[in-house]
């Protein structure tokens, strides 16, 4: 009798090809590590209100587009609007647009000229090198990904179970925390993350209307520019920190736990 | 209690009828239960009452759909909890998870219960809502042919416990045959209604037969003869005899029905009713085997001895008093 190989139950071919894609993308990272002074590790003038800058105002701009996002996500998902493909066409034109022609691009609209900003102005709003400006370029910059992203996590919320909720005597707004909210809460974690991550690293939009105040980015440009490239290093450590937190705990907290 | 409603979208459908105790609606496939269902839970619009006019939330029903959509996210207790509020939550879930006899099972989540555990869960759910009338879609659907009939007692034993008229939907004769109150749909009407023993015994048409699971229902047609009326069986090919006082105009169409018991193995085809057939398929149950034979076209079941059955075509005699006839063809 001869005796048969037995088939392995998985192949090797994806944690091979997976290897060398986690080596790849951990090469500049690596790079960074080797091309640190750590002996002369110092920051530039400036660097804490940058941090301070970046971190306030990007939460600010992220609070704002899940307040707004969110329910424009959920509608999205639920409802069938006529013209649906315009608006599928708005955020794709959003996503698709360059960083710094967006930046132009609000500048001719809510700059000192432009029609919005001029009124604005008049209120007393200055959408230009100012802290709103800055707030409205990361909003700009991230809130597509978040509607795309939360427009899916809703459509992966089975239907029945809010009608079941209804029937259950719960109004619709319940039925949407209790329900839909939880339900979609893995997708809207990675919304939130992918937004944090856009609005914290946005340079191209924020350089055109929001030079000033100086967030991280933007910060790092004037180190390179003014000082040399010993200078970014420890910013960009900085900005790591800063910025690796909030993904990383909203993406835990939403898989904590609940298994199902 | 009282059911009437209109539907005019996705598809037509009016049913007028009356819900007492556990009342099942039999209908085929594709006949609109669920749409009926959804309508009376306020999740499809539709004209009606009781309820008409009113968001689902504001309705007194208790809904279980097809797979009884358990809140995945919630333990077995949050989703009987989910529709109470205050403080006790937990002990009033915990009381009706054990009236359903699956306290032992409050923290675990949906995805680990057995199908019949999860119409239990989704049965207390409705419940703690305190509704006025149970709406249960296709019960006997997601449960295993080994323990349906337990978990169909036990529902319905809570359903009676609990005193809520019940409205199931089903195409199931199965469950039918458990119903206080049986409602036939038929070509998306209400065709027949009433207490399952007087339905069972006298469907209304072919249709109903059939959808009550009864078996041998035909086609035929009245031919006059001298003496007595005879049934054509086309798609037999067969002339049979009737009983004197059929009161049927010559040349109608009608549809019929012989019991499989009623049917007679004999050894002899002389006499009347007398026929060959030819053994295609045998049935065999617990207490009685069926043997299913073929004439033409037309397939007949008829009961006979446990035990092999020889070779070659049988000789069968349906006895004329045993057809049953209804006047016309209901589909």
């Amino acid at each position: 009798m001869t005796q048969g190989t037995i088939p392995r139950p998985h192949s090797r071919a994806p944690a091979v090809v997976g290897g060398i894609a986690l080596l790849l993308l951990a090469a500049p990272f690596l790079g960074l590590v080797l091309a640190t002074h750590w002996r002369h590790f110092g920051f530039a003038a400036g660097d804490g209100s940058a941090v301070a800058v970046s971190l306030g105002y990007s939460l600010l701009a992220l609070v704002l587009i899940i307040a707004l996002g969110t329910p424009l996500a959920w509608w999205l998902a639920r409802r069938k609007p006529r013209g649906k493909w315009l608006i599928e066409g708005l955020l794709l034109l959003a996503l698709l647009t360059p960083p710094l022609a967006m930046g132009l691009l609000l500048a001719s609209m809510f700059g000192p000229y432009g029609p919005a900003g001029s009124l604005l102005e008049r209120a007393g709003v200055l959408l230009t090198n100012s802290a709103p400006a800055f707030v409205l370029a990361q909003f700009y910059s991230a809130l597509p990904y978040y509607v795309i992203a939360a427009r899916a996590a809703f459509e992966g919320v089975p239907r029945d179970l809010e009608q079941l909720s209804l029937t259950l005597g719960l109004s619709p707004w319940r039925t949407f925390v209790r329900v839909s909210l939880p339900l979609a809460r893995l997708g809207l974690a990675a919304g939130i993350a992918l937004a944090w991550v856009r609005a914290l690293g946005e340079f191209g939009v924020v350089l055109i209307i929001a030079y000033f105040p100086q967030g991280i980015p933007v910060k790092l440009w004037v180190n390179l520019q003014d000082i040399g490239l010993q200078a970014v290093y420890p910013l960009l450590w900085v900005f790591f920190l800063v910025a690796m937190p909030l993904p990383l705990i909203v993406g835990l907290a939403a898989r904590r736990k609940r298994i199902f | 209690m009282r059911i009437d409603y209109a539907i005019r979208h996705p598809i037509a459908l009016d049913a007028a009828f009356d819900v007492e105790g556990f009342t099942v609606l039999l209908g085929a496939s594709g006949e609109g239960k669920t749409l009926l269902l959804r309508a009376i839970a306020g999740l499809l619009p539709a004209r009606g009452e009781p309820f008409g006019g009113l968001p689902p939330q504001d309705r007194a029903v208790g809904y279980l759909p097809q797979g009884y959509a358990l809140f995945p996210h919630l333990l077995a207790w949050e989703n009987v909890a989910f529709a109470l509020r205050g403080k006790r939550r937990r002990e009033q879930a915990m009381a009706l998870l054990e009236r359903v006899h699956l306290a032992h099972l409050a923290d675990r989540y949906p995805a680990t219960l057995s199908g019949g555990q999860q119409q239990r869960v989704a049965l207390a759910r409705a419940l703690a809502r305190k509704p006025g009338l149970l709406l249960l879609d296709d019960p006997t659907s997601a449960l295993d042919a080994s323990t349906r009939d337990d978990v169909l007692a036990e529902l319905i034993a809570e359903v009676h416990e609990f005193g809520v008229p019940t409205l199931a939907v089903s195409h199931d004769p199965h469950l039918a045959a458990l119903a206080d109150q049986l409602v036939l749909l038929h070509e998306r009407r209400i065709v027949q209604q009433g207490a399952p023993d007087a339905v069972q015994a006298h469907p209304a048409s072919g249709a109903a037969a059939r959808l009550l699971g009864h078996r041998n229902v035909f086609h035929g047609r009245i031919e006059a003869r001298p003496g007595a009326p005879v049934l054509h069986w086309q798609a037999a090919g067969l002339q049979l005899d009737l009983r004197a006082d059929i009161a049927l105009p010559a040349h109608a169409d009608v549809e019929w029905t012989v019991a499989p018991e009623a049917i007679r193995l004999t050894d002899t085809d002389t006499g009347p009713n007398r026929f060959a057939a030819w053994p295609e398929v045998r049935h065999v149950q617990a207490h009685r085997v069926e043997l299913c034979l073929r004439r033409g076209a037309a397939r007949l079941w008829t009961q006979v001895p446990p035990g092999p059955v020889r070779d070659g075509p049988l000789t069968l005699e349906i006895p004329a008093q045993a057809i049953r006839l209804w006047s016309g063809l209901s589909g």
